[in-house]
């Protein structure tokens, strides 16, 4: 079987890749790290032609009351035109307020009126690219007494009135339902057919006056209760091409690999376990 | 009454940037892990991660001060100036000012220049890769015309001048520096350059410091020249900016 899973294409890494050629689904990049040219960029332009690309974008801020910054958009739209990705994503969160930029997926609340905004700038970013983009349910670290909605309520209404995909991050349902003591089983109730890509990562178990909260860090492998919730998801929903992250404390390549070639394994056995029962 | 969605992130953002917010803590559901603790953590998440931005960006900076007390002067400098968009790699222009007026400045009176000097090899390994001038561009060039040549710098090339040695400092500062102090007699005239795969600087002689600044200006080779101290010689220096890829092809 080709490899479904792919990894994120990481600055200490890049000259192991372009010589190695490892075999991977695809290779995932940051969007904003590569808006202001770079070496790096033209490696990436140089693998472009042996894999597949996902440009995960992190500072658009589709929640922004504000709307849309045009003139990153802008910048977004040019490196999508340039590299021809599989797929664009960004997060079901907001970034900027006022003219400042956070560098943080802050939470919403699910609300009417936040739908309303979400809506009107994704489908401002799908026009603006000229292509469907995947949403991503993002870490939360709190809720609000406000949100009318569940999350996975609020995702489903999102994709039915802008047509954009969704992104699943299988650690951040993990994270999330940790933190604000959800059933991560909700999230399996999400419209399937929409879902254009799985992400799994680490997470950090972390003290906050004394109760355990969950850091979506990027910085460890996935976690046994993860990996379970995993094969939960592609069971309900199938195979997907499916990340790992690791963006802090990032491991030597063949680990990242190893972690992928797990995931691999796992899509592989749901795929034996639904053929058999069909 | 909830807060409006305009409210709600308004409230957040100052939240973010140190301000105490009874009204967003009141949105916030609390239980066993207090409101206060939960928006704590995208707090810490925001200064954090931008500190981490800024010492990818300011490395020698980091190095000659620490990481601990990095954090803390990237910690004010967030606080006072956030980012206005979204590309970390064009974040922190005014760092180098933040550190002249900064208390660290009275100790380490080079820090300010360091953190120019880190910058600008920022914005040169950002800067586009093509649109040098290489000798073979000037083939069909007859020699005559030379010296009433324009040429501007290639993107990415800076001058960075300072009454410190900042090419010794920078490098007792790298990684693999053996230990040792550095003579802080004499200053520097660095010049920053994008390379195939990296940015770097090389040192200029004060000739070439004002044969480089009369080209900036706008100036031909032959007036550049003149504004050069006796011993420089135009052909040495021309040769060797084409050489380092300094110069930007002329349109």
């Amino acid at each position: 079987m080709d490899p479904v899973a792919g990894i994120g294409l990481r600055a200490p890494h890049l000259a192991e890749i372009a010589r190695e050629r490892p075999a991977t689904g695809f290779l995932e990049i940051h969007a904003e790290n590569h808006l202001a040219g770079s070496p790096a960029l033209q490696a990436v332009e140089r693998l472009r032609a042996d894999y597949a690309l996902s440009i995960h974008a992190v500072g658009l801020s589709l929640g922004s009351v504000d709307g849309l910054d045009e003139a990153h958009l802008a910048r977004v739209a040019a490196l999508v035109r340039r590299l021809e990705p599989a797929l664009v994503s960004d997060h079901l969160s907001w970034s900027s307020f006022g003219g400042r930029y956070f560098n943080d997926l802050l939470p919403l609340p699910y609300t009417e009126e936040a739908l309303g905004v979400v809506v009107r700038n994704v489908q401002r970013l799908q026009e603006r690219l000229g292509r469907q983009v995947s949403i991503e349910n993002p870490s939360c670290y709190l809720g609000y007494a406000q949100s009318a909605l569940s999350e996975p309520e609020f995702l489903a209404e999102v994709v039915s009135r802008s047509g954009c995909g969704l992104l699943l991050d299988v650690n951040n349902i993990a994270v999330t339902a940790h933190n604000l003591r959800l059933d991560a089983r909700d999230w399996l109730g999400l419209p399937g057919e929409a879902i254009t890509q799985y992400h799994l990562a680490g997470h950090a178990v972390n003290d906050a006056d004394g109760e355990t909260i969950l850091i979506d860090d990027h910085g460890s492998r996935v976690s046994d209760g993860v990996w379970t919730l995993f094969a939960d998801v592609v069971q309900r929903f199938g195979r997907r091409p499916t990340l790992i992250e690791w963006d802090t404390d990032v491991p030597q390549l063949a680990m990242l690999l190893d972690e992928a070639a797990r995931a691999d394994r796992l899509i592989a056995a749901e795929d034996r376990n639904a053929a058999r029962a069909a | 009454m909830p807060l409006a969605l305009r409210d709600l992130q308004a409230a957040f953002a100052a939240h973010l940037l140190g301000a105490d917010r009874a009204d967003l803590t009141a949105e916030v559901f609390g239980d066993t892990i207090p409101a206060s603790a939960r928006l704590r953590v995208y707090r810490h998440h925001v200064f954090e991660s931008l500190g981490a931005a800024l010492a990818a960006t300011f490395p020698t900076v980091q190095a000659l001060v620490g990481a601990d007390f990095f954090r803390g002067l990237a910690r004010a400098f967030v606080g006072q100036s956030p980012p206005d968009q979204p590309v970390l790699a064009e974040y922190g222009a005014g760092f180098p000012a933040f550190i002249a007026g900064h208390d660290a400045a009275r100790e380490l009176p080079y820090l300010a220049d360091v953190g120019r000097l880190d910058w600008a090899l920022n914005l040169a390994f950002h800067a586009p890769a093509g649109g040098r001038l290489a000798a073979t561009d000037l083939a069909a060039l007859s020699a005559d015309r030379l010296p009433s040549l324009r040429l501007a710098l290639a993107p990415g090339t800076a001058l960075i001048s300072s009454p410190y040695p900042l090419d010794r400092i920078w490098a007792a500062s790298q990684p693999d520096a053996p230990a040792g102090t550095v003579d802080l007699d004499g200053g520097a005239h660095l010049l920053v350059l994008r390379r195939p795969d990296d940015a770097a600087f090389v040192a200029l002689s004060a000739g070439e410091v004002a044969f480089v600044t009369g080209l900036a200006d706008g100036l031909s080779l032959e007036e550049a020249a003149c504004r050069a101290d006796s011993g420089f010689n135009l052909s040495v220096a021309f040769a060797r900016l084409l050489g380092l890829g300094a110069l930007a092809a002329s349109q």
